[in-house]
């Protein structure tokens, strides 16, 4: 018994360790560049600078692309891909977030870069006509966790959406008693190139309100509970790429019964 | 326009018992041997099963699947209210289901303004204007616009209150029903002019795709009436989100009925508007757009299934594929004229669904969805639904038709400033001037300012002008204004190809 108890608190330490571990990740802040490669719909490009490193990134697969008025958060490790279709190194898995800093906006040919051409992502939702392949049982609580933006609590397409999309599938079949949403906002300062960046408190709040609003129009014969935490800390679930930032920026849906 | 008869006989030969019959029926409804294009309230004619009108560019074709349908006693077609007016009278066969401009001006012509279509309320520019005045009526007259009173503070879809995170002050009022005692944010209204929208290919509006509306980060909302997802496409500020709301809505404000619609007169109103389709059929310069390999007309809108994505399915606008390589034993039957018609149809599909343009700074694509502001695409990214070409998903997006700088000027418009008092506007900033906020009066937020549902593009050639404030007068001012806003470099082939195409939808 002693030795299970010692494995288990081996374990947890161990996952809350490779959830902060940020080695050989990056994260900036930068005004993003629009490279105007052009393989069909949805290929340009989008770089980023690392004003600490002079380095520069392509983060074109964020699934939240950069708005070229404003400057982004960036999240992401070196792919493992030597390819450069933009014409930098690519991060990927990436995330960047638009914040409220006012950029000048640059956009620069394609230079002979291919850029990307557009495929689906692995997280995309199938039309209502599709019926969703229903799990199985036995069923018990469960928590699906939904990521944000920095600082924002609207649904990433072809991420949150993609993640709902599956908890919903598995809410339908599973029929719990009600459903409890937990915000979560990372509140905690931190600077990142120079800027203080921090989540507003009210982000948990609204995050968890949205999810419950989302969960009461696809399940609305479920109750929903909201709660909402400040001060996130890093997971180790997997959908946050293994992006310590990210999966503090989350709402969980616990399936109660 | 209109030297056809509108009985005129169809192409298929089964349907001329039914025109004759038809006809005869309809003999002297207005006093004359043929009845006129205009379908008044209450005349009590019979609406085929096929009913074909002419416009510039050809034939629009308009079924009434189980038809013919007895017109007497239905609330469309019969005025609910004392001064005559009802739903047909913007919402007109010959219009494909809209109104155009020209059927609004020929009408004012006829009747010396006395039509209850100039009914003071919301058929002129504002009520405490002189009424037996053409120039009261000018924003119906020249741009197809009907008065829309929006409450202020805003209400959301399906009628409940929102706090709105914007103010909203009146810049200009050149027509008076944004100011005074009675009008006006202070006295609680908010006066918008658009385009009445078409009464057809109701099953394509209604139908839902995907469970999210990705434009405003939610799962879609429920249907108050039926608990299922709202499609969102049925109001150009969505603010009714099924049919029951939009007539209800309609009765109240444009028919300005004081009693609630009853339980049957809904049921016949719901009941007609599903069974309602219409598009070109014939075009006159390449003839019907069902032949020669083509497959497109009013007859594919009823038999396909409304809400398929057309970049996981058939293609947008593929109806033309047939015209792209025709044939040179079938080109030989063709008059020249036919042929560059046909293969301009073709050319401009593809235009439509392959001509790559950055998108910029427009809400609805480039916020707060993450697509990126510029994203590269075509004219299919929004619409994108197979045969019909409205959006899959809810359609509000900011082309900048009715917002500055974007927008054409337009000094018969009032003019609104929106300041946001909470987060500024993604694209605009925190003041943002616009002629009419749009989806914004429906949902309170300012990101949503000057977002428009997206139009249908189904019989476009029968109602012109175009976009919700009318400021493209015909299918090349459509064109042209994208070409303005977007810098996308189309050829005068392509833009000719593009009016082609939509003079055939």
């Amino acid at each position: 018994m002693k030795s299970l108890a010692v494995l288990a608190a081996l374990v947890a330490a161990t996952t809350a360790q490779a959830a902060q571990d940020t080695a050989g990740l990056v994260r900036f802040v930068a005004c993003p560049v629009y490279r105007d490669t052009d393989a069909g719909r949805k290929s340009g490009c989008w770089l980023t600078d690392d004003r600490a490193t002079g380095k520069r990134w392509d983060v074109t697969e964020s699934p939240y692309k950069p708005d070229w008025n404003f400057a982004v958060l960036v999240e992401g490790k070196p792919s493992a891909h030597a390819a450069q279709p933009c014409g930098a190194p690519a991060l990927d898995p990436v995330r960047t977030s638009r914040l409220d800093i006012p950029c000048t906006r640059h956009m620069i040919p394609a230079e002979g870069f291919p850029g990307r051409r557009y495929t689906l992502p692995r997280r995309n939702i199938g039309p209502l006509s599709v019926a969703r392949a229903v799990p199985p049982g036995p069923y018990a609580e469960r928590t699906f966790p939904v990521y944000f933006e920095f600082d924002k609590d609207f649904l990433v397409y072809q991420y949150d959406d993609w993640l709902i999309d599956n908890a919903v599938t598995w809410i339908r079949a599973a029929r719990p008693r009600k459903l409890v949403v937990t915000g979560y906002a990372a509140t905690q300062a931190q600077m990142v190139s120079g800027v203080k960046l921090a989540e507003r408190p009210d982000a948990a709040r609204e995050r968890a309100e949205t999810i419950a609003e989302t969960m009461r129009r696809l399940v609305p014969d479920i109750p929903v509970e909201t709660k909402w935490k400040t001060a996130a800390k890093p997971t180790d679930e997997p959908e946050a790429d293994g992006l310590p930032w990210q999966s503090q920026r989350r709402a969980e849906i616990r399936a109660v019964f | 326009m209109g030297k056809r008869p509108m009985h005129s006989l169809p192409q298929r030969s089964f349907a001329l018992p039914l025109a004759v019959a038809v006809l005869a029926l309809s003999v002297g409804a207005r006093g004359g041997d043929v009845p006129d294009r205009w379908w008044a309230p209450g005349e009590g004619r019979v609406l085929p099963a096929i009913l074909d009108y002419d416009n510039e560019n050809g034939t629009l074709r308009t079924l009434t699947v189980g038809g013919p349908l007895n017109t007497a006693g239905h609330p469309f077609f019969e005025p609910l209210v004392k001064d005559g007016r009802a739903c047909v009278t913007c919402h007109q066969p010959a219009d494909a289901m809209s109104l155009s401009a020209a059927s609004a001006r020929r009408q004012w012509d006829r009747t010396g303004g006395k039509d209850p279509l100039f009914a003071a309320y919301d058929g002129s520019n504002c009520p405490t204007l002189p009424q037996d005045q053409r120039a009261s009526h000018s924003l119906l007259l020249d741009r197809g616009l009907i008065r829309i009173q929006r409450p202020w503070p805003t209400k959301s879809f399906n009628g409940k209150p929102v706090k709105p995170d914007f103010t909203i002050e009146v810049v200009r009022d050149p027509n008076g029903c944004n100011s005074g005692p009675n009008y006006g944010p202070k006295a609680g209204k908010i006066s918008v002019y658009r385009r009445p929208r078409p009464v057809a290919n109701m099953k394509y509006l209604l139908a839902v795709g995907f469970p999210f509306d990705p434009k405003q980060g939610y799962a879609l909302p429920l249907d108050p009436d039926d608990g299922k997802p709202q499609s969102g496409n049925l109001m150009a500020d969505n603010r009714a989100g099924n049919l029951r709301l939009q007539m209800e809505d309609a009765a109240t404000t444009h028919l300005q009925m004081l009693k609630a619609l009853s339980e049957d007169e809904r049921k016949q109103l719901q009941d007609f508007e599903l069974r309602v389709f219409t598009a070109m059929q014939m075009t006159k310069a390449g003839g019907a757009v069902d032949s020669g390999g083509a497959k497109a007309g009013p007859a594919r809108l009823r038999d396909s299934e409304p809400g398929a994505l057309g970049s996981i399915g058939e293609p947008v606008w593929s109806e033309f594929k047939g015209w792209e390589n025709i044939p040179a034993e079938d080109a030989a039957k063709l008059t020249p004229q036919q042929l560059a018609f046909r293969q301009s149809v073709a050319r401009g599909a593809r235009v439509f669904r392959e001509k790559m343009f950055l998108i910029s700074d427009t809400a609805g694509i480039n916020s707060r969805i993450g697509f990126g502001n510029p994203v590269r695409n075509s004219c299919v990214f929004c619409h994108n639904m197979s045969q019909m070409g409205n959006d899959v998903a809810p359609g509000q997006v900011d082309l900048g038709t009715t917002t500055l700088p974007f927008a054409d000027p337009w000094d018969d418009l009032p003019l609104f400033k929106v300041t946001c008092t909470g987060r500024p506007h993604p694209h605009y900033g925190k003041v943002i001037y616009t002629y009419d906020p749009g989806f914004a009066l429906t949902s309170g937020k300012c990101a949503d300012v000057g977002k428009i549902t997206l139009q249908s593009m189904r019989g476009l050639s029968a109602r012109a002008p175009y976009f919700s404030n009318g400021l493209a007068r015909d299918l090349r001012g459509v064109v042209d204004y994208y070409e303005r806003r977007y810098s996308i470099g189309y050829t005068e082939q392509e833009k000719q190809d593009l009016v082609n195409l939509m003079s055939a939808l």
